[in-house]
């Protein structure tokens, strides 16, 4: 995945602009794990959102190489982009984002109804037998602990095999033993489906844990 | 996880608001259904436009009243009319001219609360001993080679034979027998109309006795001493004459109280004289104005000029015929003729029409206000669920997906509650048939379901869907990022 010459400004109510991203390069390789740390309104959250797809850029690309082949998700269509993220992108929100009404295996298999693929019980089963919660599978998110929560949404966010992972503090609301529990798992399926991982965080401790630790301050000019 | 399976799981998420919705759009669809019904029922029971004859003869008074009790089995017979009437009709020039032929039928009797009518074998296309008369096989119908005695001169085929007079019902549809054979016309014997068996449980060969008139559930019935025997159950003919018990008008001349009141009324008529009074007989403690021979033949012992008759069926020889025929018997003072097809069609029009057009307005209404009530639901479900809207969206539902999850959702409403109000209608119309039934003697087809209703039920889906699009397009232009971060 690869960065270039992007650009997101917002537009105060003041009618004042304020740059949020301004990032010349940036690249993540093949299975990368990067952690990405910045402080609170750093924008680490929106170039999440950027790089997803989910907000479109003023200007510059967000680029893949899948397969041999480039896309640029800028230059997609809104609903282009989003087959492109449910097929290719796993997001993991700060909190769990799983939908109450549905149990764990509902919510894992609900991740693979967006990609036009059959969705595939048997491996729903699998990663939630991987992130511990073999014995929850028909559990409501309201039964079960804000870490197994967490866990669910690891699960959800590994369902499509996705190149690659966006996690958003996902252990922002654990306590340091949960919180270790998630990141360990995260970047362990991350490596089983061979998917880039990318984490947002500003806890020293999960940071450091991975192997390429890159300061949105540095990077992102609009808050220099 | 399909779209249909997504759209059940978000409806049971909240199943309380879903079933709160459905309840209305069940409620508002039964009504609008039972009012489908009963208009669909009224046209049908009154709205007939089409009679095999041409006018009813009876008592002067009102017409409405001589249609529904003579062709519907409604109301109250308004009186009788002089057989001799009767018999001048077919025989004085001024009438006879017009009349092709005309059949009499007596009303006042009932057997658990169904109506007996006496009349005679030849309204059916049998000779009076019950035999098929000229032209008709043993069930009544049509032999080749015959055609029809109801069809106008210059529509009959010269190279067929016209069989005997007999009424048709309807233009080109006679009474004919579906088990059994008809009664002899001097006999203690009867024919039922085909809804009889399943009303009455009366079947080929089982005995009863009739009631005097229609007795409500408190009165206690006065209940004759005569005996008649099932011979025959006539084939459905989807007129109020299935439901009618058929008995010889002779027969029904020697119910003791029918005959010591014709009497009664001819003496009113002609002043006391008891040197006419015919003779009462006296068998086994019950009086008689008859005597039966061995082999069950009655031989009246009243006078002609005291019998009577309720009304007259006639078919005239055209159009034309009708309209003399109609007003030279209004210059009588005595009986009146009427044509059940402009009768029907005026109380249809004035009466039945514009209500059951006001109670369609009202079923609208009603189904709008259960659109307004989906549209009100699932907009403030999609409020409070936008949070999850941006979730799927963020898990790669494209904005049209979740358009189409809540319309679906909106059709599936629709569609739940429009088939349970079907079905609500049509329980509601049965037990309108019911109470109909036990009122009038008269139900109505409640289990029919209709093209109008298969309509009706498309239409609310239609308007289901269109009520989850105002929502649906709330739900299209959820942002995402700010809903993600929301909450």
């Amino acid at each position: 995945m690869e960065l270039a010459q992007l650009k997101k400004q917002y537009v105060g109510p003041d009618g004042s602009v304020v740059p949020v991203i301004d990032i010349d390069h940036f690249a993540l390789g093949d299975g990368e794990q990067v952690a990405l740390v910045g402080s609170s309104g750093s924008g680490k959250t929106t170039l999440l959102h950027l790089i997803a797809g989910i907000l479109t850029p003023d200007s510059g690309d967000v680029k893949f190489q899948l397969n041999g082949s480039a896309v640029n998700v800028t230059k997609l269509s809104e609903a282009e982009r989003d087959v492109f993220r449910g097929s290719n992108i796993g997001y993991v929100f700060q909190t769990h984002h799983l939908l109450p009404g549905f149990t764990a295996m509902e919510n894992v298999l609900l991740g693979m109804s967006f990609t036009g693929r059959s969705p595939d019980p048997a491996w729903a089963k699998h990663l939630l037998e991987e992130v511990g919660l073999a014995e929850r599978l028909n559990y409501k998110p309201e039964k079960l602990s804000v870490g197994q929560q967490q866990r669910v949404a690891v699960a959800r966010a590994l369902a499509n095999r996705p190149n690659l992972v966006l996690a958003d503090e996902p252990t922002g609301a654990l306590d340091p033993s949960s919180a270790q529990q998630v990141l360990e798992l995260i970047r362990k399926l991350c490596t089983e489906v061979k998917a880039s991982l990318l984490i947002v965080s500003h806890d020293p401790a999960i940071t450091q844990q991975l192997p390429r630790v890159v300061s949105l301050k540095e990077l992102n000019k609009a808050h220099k | 996880m399909n779209l249909f399976q997504l759209v059940i799981k978000q409806m049971r998420q909240r199943a309380l608001g879903t079933w709160l919705t459905l309840l209305s759009v069940l409620l508002g669809v039964a009504l609008a259904i039972a009012i489908i019904i009963i208009r669909r029922e009224g046209a049908n029971l009154f709205g007939q436009r089409e009679y095999g004859y041409d006018l009813l003869i009876g008592v002067k008074g009102s017409p409405l009243q001589l249609t529904l009790n003579t062709v519907y089995q409604l109301d109250r017979s308004q009186g009788n009319i002089k057989y001799a009437t009767f018999d001048e009709l077919l025989k004085k020039r001024v009438y006879r001219a017009d009349i092709r032929f005309a059949f009499p039928v007596c009303v006042g009797d009932s057997y658990k609360g169904r109506r007996i009518i006496g009349a005679q074998p030849q309204m059916f296309g049998f000779a009076d001993n019950g035999q098929p008369a000229e032209g008709y096989d043993a069930t009544g119908k049509l032999l080749a080679g015959y055609q029809s005695p109801s069809l106008d001169t210059d529509a009959r085929d010269p190279s067929q034979k016209v069989a005997t007079p007999s009424l048709e019902y309807r233009p080109g549809k006679k009474y004919q027998i579906a088990e059994g054979r008809m009664f002899h016309g001097a006999k203690f014997e009867a024919v039922i109309g085909a809804d009889i068996v399943k009303a009455t449980g009366l079947k080929l060969g089982d005995v009863f006795q009739a009631t005097h008139g229609m007795p409500s559930a408190t009165e206690i019935p006065d209940i004759h001493a005569e005996k008649w025997t099932v011979t025959g159950v006539l084939a459905r003919t989807n007129t109020a004459a299935d439901k009618v018990i058929y008995i010889p008008l002779t027969s029904f001349y020697t119910i003791f109280e029918h005959g010591e009141a014709e009497i009664a009324r001819d003496y009113l008529r002609k002043g006391w004289n008891p040197a006419t009074k015919p003779a009462v007989k006296e068998e086994d403690g019950e009086k008689r104005h008859y005597t039966l021979s061995a082999d069950g033949i009655i031989t009246l012992d009243l006078p002609t000029d005291v019998l009577e008759v309720s009304a007259v069926f006639v078919k005239t020889r055209g159009a034309f015929n009708t309209s003399n025929l109609q007003y030279n018997v209004g210059l009588r003072d005595d009986i009146m003729a009427v044509s059940p097809a402009t009768v029907m069609r005026e109380f249809f029009d004035t009466f039945l029409a514009s209500s059951s057009l006001v109670l369609l307005l009202v079923s609208a209404l009603v189904t709008v206000v259960a659109a307004v009530g989906i549209l009100v639901s699932i907009y403030n479900s999609v409020t409070a669920r936008r949070k999850e809207i941006a979730i799927l969206r963020a898990l790669g539902a494209t904005r049209r997906r979740v358009l189409l999850l809540i319309c679906v959702e909106a059709a599936l409403i629709g569609l739940f509650g429009g088939v349970l109000g079907l079905l609500a209608g049509h329980g509601m119309a049965a037990i309108g048939s019911v109470l109909l039934n036990s009122l009038l003697g008269q139900g109505i087809h409640w289990a029919i379901i209709d093209r109008t209703e298969l309509l009706y039920l498309l239409g609310v889906v239609i308007l289901a869907t269109l009520a989850g699009l105002v929502p649906a397009l709330s739900a299209y232009r959820t942002p995402v990022a700010t809903n993600l971060v929301a909450g």
